[in-house]
């Protein structure tokens, strides 16, 4: 991929199984979620749309969850994005299911038996860990990424046939990543502070977070959106652009000199996904928020 | 056996943005001094796949957190040299996703020759699910990297830092940027909840060969391994005992490696008493220099 990495080099590398890998290679489920909502914010419904879909149909696993690749044994985090992709198909068997698996993900460290542990060692568990996110992989701490991806997954699945605890798990999540704003009102992958130092934040977790955030009272985000829009001005990764133009766009905010993006090195599949998907945005067409 | 190589501070702190010619004659001085090191622990790489695993974990222009390219860079042409068959640069960074965008911000594009073509993002790559034999964490098994698991000789090639829940963070912990953000995450919290400790000694056994050399020509003290302070070292340490390796930096830095877990746990893989470690190069005290610790790891200092 290059700086040119546009839809049609994304599907120029559809994988002979109708999957997409990062670069090539083997299928990975996020690259095939993101380059299939590549091609439904564009409005290219077509062959590559069911052979990507088909593929992602034969990769869910028993529990309802996906892996990171078919060669992998384990569901995880990447179940949130094909939920988002998947959740408004029209008779879509494994929906029930896959909306089961995410709905009963949470970071190990909000688990009545850890937090119990702590209390017994003598340790106060702390406010943030009383608000359940998604880790990355079962039985593992929440994290910023994976939480923001399983909000906007599951506000999808809200939007579609509302349910109400659903919605309960929904605002629990959304006041974790609250919780791990940065001191500069950006997020990082979910370390706010480590053994007491303040730690920096990165503008593709910012971005992601804001995201997942969209329609939150203005009082609570006023120097994160700020942050946010000073931090466009210097970021120099596609990833980063895209997520942090999403977020601002979730808000109501411009990106300021938003055509940055098409001159970025577009690393992979998924960073030229992200890319059409902010240029969508801008254009009024968020597919996350949709 | 684990060398000790110092004085390269006297060349000067090494910059990928050097005017060429000066750049050239760092990466001389540099690919000579790797050199040399490989011959005298007769490294035998003729015909081998090398895989040179560097430190990259965040981007700050303010401070010294990843492997200096140039010495990356010195080590690919001096593996080259000795007629490896193919030497190749991987890394799977633990915070940030973005690992090529990583690279380029410090300076691995601009110091390296064709480096994308040479580089694998170990985050990315295929993987095979490799049991763990007589694992000391609660892991039995990990999905690994396939270019690492295939490479005949794998080169540790981390910066010299302390590390604010294990220590310090050298040649063994730099494994932890095999295990695969694609499957586990940023970061890669299961080898956090297995016993950072216990995980670092598990990830040694699946690699049986490793060469590692350490950056600490800067190094970093203080809150390591990401928001320290640089500490101008001017020493590169190597050897085919990782566990050897370790410890004599752990000495250099000030830090008693008999105080350091996971090299505790780690005696079975290797040597840490220094009387049992056949030293060449300058003397350990003739470069130590004591690095600054967090107040929670005083209790570390070599006495």
């Amino acid at each position: 991929m290059s700086s040119a990495g546009d839809l049609s080099s994304i599907l120029a590398s559809q994988g002979r199984d109708g999957g997409w890998g990062y670069r090539g290679g083997s299928s990975w489920t996020e690259p095939t979620v993101y380059a299939l909502l590549a091609q439904a914010v564009q409005g290219r419904p077509g062959e590559s749309l069911a052979r990507g879909t088909l593929w992602l149909d034969r990769a869910q696993r028993p529990d309802g969850g996906w892996p990171p690749n078919p060669t992998v044994d384990q569901s995880t985090w990447v179940t949130a994005l094909a939920v988002l992709l998947l959740a408004g198909r029209p008779g879509w068997a494994g929906r029930d299911q896959a909306v089961k698996w995410l709905f009963e993900q949470s970071g190990r460290e909000s688990g009545w038996t850890h937090r119990l542990r702590l209390r017994l060692l003598g340790f106060r568990s702390q406010e943030i860990e009383r608000h359940a996110g998604w880790p990355w992989f079962p039985g593992t701490a929440a994290w910023v990424s994976p939480t923001a991806l399983s909000i906007l997954a599951l506000q999808k699945v809200q939007r579609l046939s509302p349910d109400e605890t659903i919605r309960k798990r929904i605002e629990t999540a959304r006041e974790f990543l609250l919780g791990r704003m940065c001191q500069d009102g950006g997020w990082n992958h979910g370390s706010p502070k480590a053994l007491g130092y303040e730690a920096n934040s990165y503008p593709e977790t910012t971005g992601l977070a804001l995201l997942a955030l969209a329609g939150a009272p203005s009082s609570r985000l006023g120097k994160s959106l700020a942050f946010a829009q000073e931090v466009f001005g210097r970021c120099r990764t596609a990833e980063g652009l895209s997520w942090l133009g999403l977020g601002l766009l979730a808000h109501g905010r411009t990106p300021p000199g938003n055509d940055k993006l098409k001159l970025i090195p577009r690393r992979h599949v998924v960073d030229a996904a992200l890319c059409i998907l902010a240029e969508g945005a801008a254009k009024g067409n968020n597919v996350f928020l949709s | 056996m684990a060398d000790c190589i110092g004085g390269y501070a006297g060349a000067g702190r090494l910059r990928a943005q050097t005017p060429a010619r000066r750049r050239a004659a760092g990466i001389d001085r540099a690919g000579d001094r790797v050199r040399r090191i490989l011959a005298e622990h007769r490294l035998e790489v003729r015909g081998k796949q090398v895989v040179i695993k560097p430190n990259l974990v965040e981007y700050d222009p303010q401070t010294v957190i990843n492997t200096h390219p140039l010495l990356v860079h010195a080590a690919l042409e001096a593996f080259r040299s000795m007629g490896a068959a193919e030497v190749r640069i991987a890394e799977g960074p633990g915070h940030r996703r973005g690992t090529l965008d990583l690279a380029e911000a410090a300076g691995y594009f601009e110091a390296i020759p064709g480096f994308e073509d040479l580089f694998t993002d170990l985050n990315l790559d295929e993987t095979s699910h490799i049991h763990l034999n007589r694992p000391f964490s609660r892991l039995d098994s990990l999905y690994l990297p396939r270019t690492a698991l295939a490479a005949d000789l794998l080169v540790s090639m981390p910066k010299m830092k302390t590390h604010h829940w294990a220590g310090a963070t050298l040649g063994m912990k730099n494994l932890f940027g095999l295990v695969p953000g694609g499957v586990y995450g940023w970061p890669k919290n299961v080898l956090h909840w297995a016993g950072i400790d216990e995980s670092i000694a598990d990830l040694q056994r699946p690699f049986p060969h490793v060469f590692t050399i350490v950056d600490g020509i800067v190094g970093m003290e203080g809150n390591g391994p990401i928001q320290g302070k640089p500490k101008p070292t001017g020493v590169i340490v190597s050897g085919s005992d990782r566990v050897a390796v370790d410890a004599t930096c752990c000495r250099i830095m000030g830090i008693d490696p008999q105080k350091i877990r996971y090299l505790r746990l780690a005696e079975t893989l290797g040597l840490t008493e220094e009387g049992n470690v056949r030293q060449v190069g300058e003397a350990v005290r003739s470069v130590q220099t004591t690095f600054e610790l967090i107040p929670e790891f005083s209790r570390l200092r070599l006495r």
